[in-house]
Parts: C-alpha cells; sequence; structure tokens
C-alpha cells in the first residue's frame, strides 16, 4: 500500500504516485470523535492524537494535523484565558500586551520544549509521530512573527502600531517574536513534527501594499527562517491571497511548499510557481458546510483538472469549520482519491 | 467660460485629492492629515473636504479592491481611520450643521472578538454621515435589540470573524427570531460582515440576515441604502 509519506514525497519531487496526496485539516471536529466537548478535548495531547489518528484512519487521508488552535501560540506567551465554544474554535480572550511596558517586558522562554504549556502539544505530536511511524506526514502550525501580536494585542491594535508605529516599539515586538518562532520551530521538530505549517497572512498583499510587504514584511519573514531553515515549511497566508506576493517570496524565502488560498486562481498559482515548488490546491472549505456532495464532488473536479497537469501540486483543505457535514467531507476525499488518481 | 479665479481653484482641488489618496495609498496618516489641514488653510471648505475628497477617495478605493485587487487591508484601514478622524473634524465646521443619514448599533456577534474590521466599518459609516453606536464585542442577541429600540437605529449591524458565530444560535439568526417576536422587523433591518461572510456569498440569507457587505465602504453604501428605504 502506497503511504501518504510517499505520496508526498513523490509529489514533491515531481513524479507520479498512485494518486495527488490529500490533506485534510481537521481540529474540533476531533471532540465529537470522542464524545468530549471541545473545551476537555483540547486539554488534552493523548486526545488530540488519538481523534487526529481515528479521523485519518475514518475518512483515509493523507496527513496528521497537530494543530489544537492557534490561540494555543499566545498560550505559550503568558495568555490564560481562552473563549470555548460549544460549536467552533477556541479564541484568545485576553491580550496580554496592553500597553508599551508589557512589550518591554515580554520575555521570550529559551527552551520552548520545556514549558508546561507546552506539554500537552507535545504529548500529541509524539504520539502521532510514533504511530505514523512515517507513513502520514505529522504537520504542525506556527503563526510568523509579523502575524503573532494579532493574537497577543488584537489586530486593531497590531494594525495601528505595525503601519503607524511607534516603529522601534513595533521593531522590538517583532524581534522577540521571530526569537520565539525560531525556539517555536526547535520544539516542534523535536517533539515529532515532519512538516511545519508558515502561517502568515501578513505575507498577503491582500493584507499590506507591496511597499510594506517588501520593505517590513519580507525582512521579517527572513529573520524568522535564517537559522532554521525552510526544508519542512509550508507557506501559509491564513486563507488570504498569495497572489502578487507569491514572487518576492519564493525569490527571498525559497519555500518549497505553497498553500493558496481558495480564493487565488489554481491555474495562475501553479504557472507563478511553474517547477520550483509544490502548490496546495485548496478547498473553499467555508462553503463545504452547505454545498451537496455532487457539488462538492464537482467542486474537487474543477480544481484537480486546474491544478495537476504538470504535477507538484497536491489537494489541501483549511482549518475545516466544524459544521461541515461528514457526507461532505467523505464525498470530498472520495473524489480528490478519483480525480487524483495518477495510477 | 470659467473666470480666471475657478480654474486655480479646481485645479487646488484636483491637487488636493491626487495627494490626499497618495497619502492614504502609502498608509501615511501623517502625511494625509496634512494635505487636509492645507486645504482647509488654503480655503476648501469643510463641506467640499468631505464631499469631494474623502467619500470619493474611499469610494474609487472599493472600485479598485473589487475590480483590480490594488487595494489592500492596510490601505483600507488607514483610509477608514484617516476618513472618520477627517470627517468629525469638519462636520464640527460645517456651515450647516448636515443632517444624520439615520442611526445603526454595531458590534460583534456573540462569543466573536475580533474588533478590527467593525472599526473599519465604523470608520466608513461615520464618513457618510451615519450616527453608529459602538456596541462592543461578543454582543449577546437580546442586547442587539435593546440598544436598537432604546437608541431607535434602523439598522443592527452585526460582525462575525468566524462561522460559527455567524451562524450560531446566539448570531444574526438570534436577533432575527427577536426582532420577529417582537415586531420589529420593519423597523429594524440586520446587516451582516466579517471574514466568514466572504468565502460564503449567500451567508448572509442562511443567518437570515437583510443584507451583507464585502467590505467597510460597500457596507455603508448598504446600509445608507436600508436607512433611507425605511424613510417615509
Ligand atoms: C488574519 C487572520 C487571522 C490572524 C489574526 C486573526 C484576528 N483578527 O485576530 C490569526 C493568524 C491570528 C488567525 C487566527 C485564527 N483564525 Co483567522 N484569519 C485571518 C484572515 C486571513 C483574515 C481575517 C482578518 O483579520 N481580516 C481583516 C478584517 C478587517 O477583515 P474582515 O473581518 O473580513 O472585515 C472586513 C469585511 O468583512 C467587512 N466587515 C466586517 N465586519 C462587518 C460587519 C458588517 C455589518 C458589514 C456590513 C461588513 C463587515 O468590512 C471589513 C473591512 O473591509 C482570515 C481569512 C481571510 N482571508 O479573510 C482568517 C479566518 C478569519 N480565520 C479563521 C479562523 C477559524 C481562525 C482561528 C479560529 C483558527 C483556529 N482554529 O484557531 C484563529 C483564531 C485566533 C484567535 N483570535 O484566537 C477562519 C474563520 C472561518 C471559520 N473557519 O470559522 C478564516 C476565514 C480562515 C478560513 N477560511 O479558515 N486568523
Amino acid at each position: 500500500m502506497t503511504t501518504g509519506m510517499e505520496r508526498l514525497l513523490a509529489a514533491a519531487s515531481g513524479r507520479t504516485s498512485d494518486r495527488i496526496p490529500i490533506f485534510v485539516n481537521m481540529s474540533d471536529q476531533g471532540a465529537p470523535t470522542l464524545g468530549l466537548s471541545i473545551e476537555e478535548y483540547f486539554r488534552s495531547g493523548e486526545a488530540v492524537a488519538e481523534a487526529q489518528l481515528a479521523m485519518r484512519e475514518k475518512y483515509d487521508y493523507d496527513n496528521l494535523w497537530s494543530l489544537f488552535y492557534v490561540g494555543k501560540e499566545a498560550e505559550l506567551l503568558g495568555c490564560k484565558e481562552i473563549l470555548f465554544s460549544e460549536y467552533g474554535p477556541p479564541n484568545v480572550l485576553d491580550f496580554i500586551l496592553k500597553k508599551p511596558e508589557d512589550i518591554h517586558r515580554l520575555v521570550i522562554p529559551d527552551d520552548i520544549g520545556a514549558l508546561p504549556e507546552f506539554a500537552e502539544q507535545k504529548k500529541c505530536l509524539q504520539i502521532l509521530k510514533r504511530e505514523s511511524a512515517g507513513r502520514w506526514p505529522v504537520c504542525a502550525y506556527l503563526t510568523a512573527s509579523m502575524t503573532m501580536p494579532a493574537l497577543l494585542m488584537g489586530m486593531e491594535r497590531w494594525m495601528d502600531l505595525a503601519l503607524n508605529g511607534p516603529f522601534s516599539l513595533r521593531d522590538e515586538l517583532l524581534g522577540k517574536l521571530s526569537d520565539f518562532f525560531r525556539r517555536q520551530v526547535r520544539a516542534i521538530r523535536e517533539a515529532g513534527a515532519d512538516i511545519l505549517i508558515y502561517a502568515n497572512p501578513f505575507g498577503s498583499t491582500d493584507f499590506v501594499p507591496m511597499k510594506f510587504f517588501e520593505e517590513t514584511s519580507v525582512p521579517w519573514m527572513e529573520r524568522d527562517v535564517t537559522d532554521t531553515g525552510v526544508a519542512d515549511m509550508v507557506y501559509y497566508c491564513g486563507m488570504a491571497r498569495l497572489g502578487e506576493a507569491l514572487t518576492p517570496v519564493m525569490e527571498r524565502l525559497k519555500f518549497p511548499t505553497y498553500y493558496l488560498s481558495p480564493l487565488d486562481d489554481i491555474a495562475a498559482g501553479k504557472k507563478v510557481i511553474g517547477g520550483r515548488g509544490l502548490t496546495a490546491g485548496v478547498i473553499n472549505d467555508i462553503e463545504l458546510i452547505d454545498w451537496t456532495p455532487e457539488e462538492v464532488r464537482a467542486e474537487v473536479k474543477r480544481m484537480l483538472a486546474a491544478g495537476m497537469p504538470g504535477g507538484k501540486f497536491f489537494f489541501g483543505t483549511g482549518v475545516m469549520p466544524f459544521a461541515i457535514p461528514e457526507a461532505n467531507i467523505r464525498a470530498m476525499v472520495e473524489a480528490a482519491k478519483e480525480f487524483g488518481a495518477q495510477g | 467660460m470659467g473666470g480666471p479665479l475657478v480654474i486655480p481653484v479646481r485645479d487646488m482641488l484636483h491637487e488636493i485629492i491626487r495627494r490626499y489618496n497618495e497619502a492614504v495609498y502609502d498608509t501615511d496618516r501623517p502625511r494625509a492629515m496634512k494635505v487636509i489641514d492645507e486645504a482647509v488653510a488654503a480655503g476648501v471648505t469643510p463641506e467640499e473636504v468631505v464631499f469631494s475628497v474623502v467619500i470619493p477617495g474611499l469610494e474609487g478605493m472599493i472600485d479598485s479592491i473589487s475590480k483590480k485587487f490594488t487595494h489592500n487591508l492596510a490601505q483600507h484601514f488607514m483610509a477608514a481611520q484617516i476618513a472618520a478622524a477627517v470627517t468629525d473634524a469638519m462636520v464640527a465646521r460645517f456651515a450647516v450643521p448636515p443632517a444624520s443619514e439615520g442611526r445603526v448599533v454595531i458590534g460583534n456577534a456573540h462569543g466573536d472578538i475580533h474588533s478590527l474590521g467593525k472599526r473599519i466599518v465604523i470608520g466608513c459609516l461615520r464618513a457618510l454621515m451615519i450616527d453608529v453606536v459602538d456596541l462592543g464585542v461578543n454582543v449577546a442577541p437580546e442586547d442587539f435589540v435593546d440598544a436598537a429600540v432604546k437608541q431607535e437605529a434602523g439598522v443592527i449591524a452585526i460582525s462575525s470573524l468566524m462561522v460559527h458565530t455567524a451562524r450560531g444560535p446566539k448570531g444574526p439568526v438570534g436577533v432575527r427570531q427577536l426582532l420577529r417576536a417582537m415586531d420589529l422587523e420593519g423597523r429594524i433591518k440586520i446587516v451582516v460582515g466579517g471574514a466568514a461572510y466572504r468565502f460564503n456569498e449567500n451567508l448572509y440569507t442562511i443567518v437570515e440576515a437583510d443584507a451583507w457587505a464585502p467590505d467597510g465602504i460597500s457596507a455603508g453604501r448598504v446600509i445608507l441604502d436600508l436607512l433611507r428605504e425605511r424613510k417615509p
């Protein structure tokens, strides 16, 4: 039997396999899988690992997703209040950076892997790594320095600081958060992740003007990854479009893999990336809630027809909303198998 | 034929618009404010600043967002912020105080604490002379309706970043139920927006809203239309 890892390696090197890789990223869905509330579920790394393994087995896709929720990263830096919901992802409730002094005072722990707040994630990654035994790439999600302040001070205040300054304060914060990113990379790799999602909506020109992108976003991205390398990283803008940012990112950062937005044109994206990287065509998983299984099938077919020519392509989802019906998840995976066949 | 005085003034306005838009485009707030200050000092009226510079600037931006993909969130954020600040300052100096276009209460849906989109929308509404009452984040349906009734607002505007705060029972659907039960649907309209809706343009009907808008400036237009529809 061909494994997800074999499919991924084939796609990355431009070879064919039995089919293209199919990546499905589910978080909150793990809770009902185990009959737990979302809040209970996310307290336990063992639970998350168990549910992830069960969901992969059930739907038969190619990756193992280890993200609990994005706000976890704020917890690593001292956030204690998370808003849980019964039917959606948890959110950061308390922003730890309330005034400029809080930025001066922010200390980035040296060894993220040793933090008690990292323990459950570490357990989860270790279990996934062990149980996968190299068959299913274990994926982890990390927030880029430029986007991390959204979780620590809120988007509103971060936009203000990023665009209006004081710029010395902004850069002090980004310096710390870039260190945080690098230390997190170390901890997450050590715990067993095979693939790191470099999440940076501020690396999209949907977000910032090209001038800001080139003068500010790119240098901070370079700082994030210079020491860590990018060999296992995927460039992802949080479902914002890669658009015009793609070319400069490819030239200056050289990520091996690019995760398009559902709002990007797949064929156009692939043309820009050319043979220089692996491209993920990403389904609009918000529409996945209301589509009929037939519509899901037609959409997957359309996406793969646009993305598969020339190879170096795989199918992906965002972080799938909780409300997507099971029938649509099955229809999606089945269609991706059928139309993604290369045999 | 225009007299000799008219041409330079019109040219000057043209130049002001160009420089203002350029500053907004570069997300340079101090420069945009300076352009406006200089315009006023040179004799441009507060009314002209609002109606000929600020509002057309916002509208031009939205056209280009939808057609050419040349503007982005940062510019939108700055344009709304600057436009609201300039409008507030100018309206205070209008020869005749402007009639308000109506009142809106706005907030983030229950369970949602992402206020950036809402803040941009508020800026745009204020620039369009719409009275806005900000109810904050994580607002329960009852609080939306109570506030709308007390404030005599014609529109309840609800922002949701996430699917579950858009679709959940305590989101717009909950507000709709209350309006229906209280027989207020004719008087108070529901407008929704936020990231979740931009990935599914039909979502607003699923959550039983009257309208939605994909960005702050179109939000202004949509809300203005609803407020005017209600007027006798
Ligand atoms: C940047 C971003 C992030 C950043 C910052 C988030 C933040 N704001 O705090 C980070 C990376 C931290 C992040 C994290 C998460 N995110 Co996020 N994120 C985004 C992204 C790329 C942009 C959102 C944003 O801030 N836009 C800027 C604002 C200003 O735009 P806006 O909300 O659309 O508002 C505009 C219009 O919609 C309109 N508008 C807004 N409100 C209103 C109201 C009315 C009445 C009207 C008429 C108009 C209107 O005007 C505004 C100005 O033009 C979107 C995807 C996308 N491309 O939109 C995902 C997205 C919003 N995120 C999503 C999710 C799920 C999350 C997480 C919950 C993931 C997780 N499982 O942990 C976390 C939550 C983090 C937390 N706070 O604890 C989903 C939400 C959908 C869903 N699945 O439920 C999205 C849509 C991505 C996706 N497709 O999966 N995210």
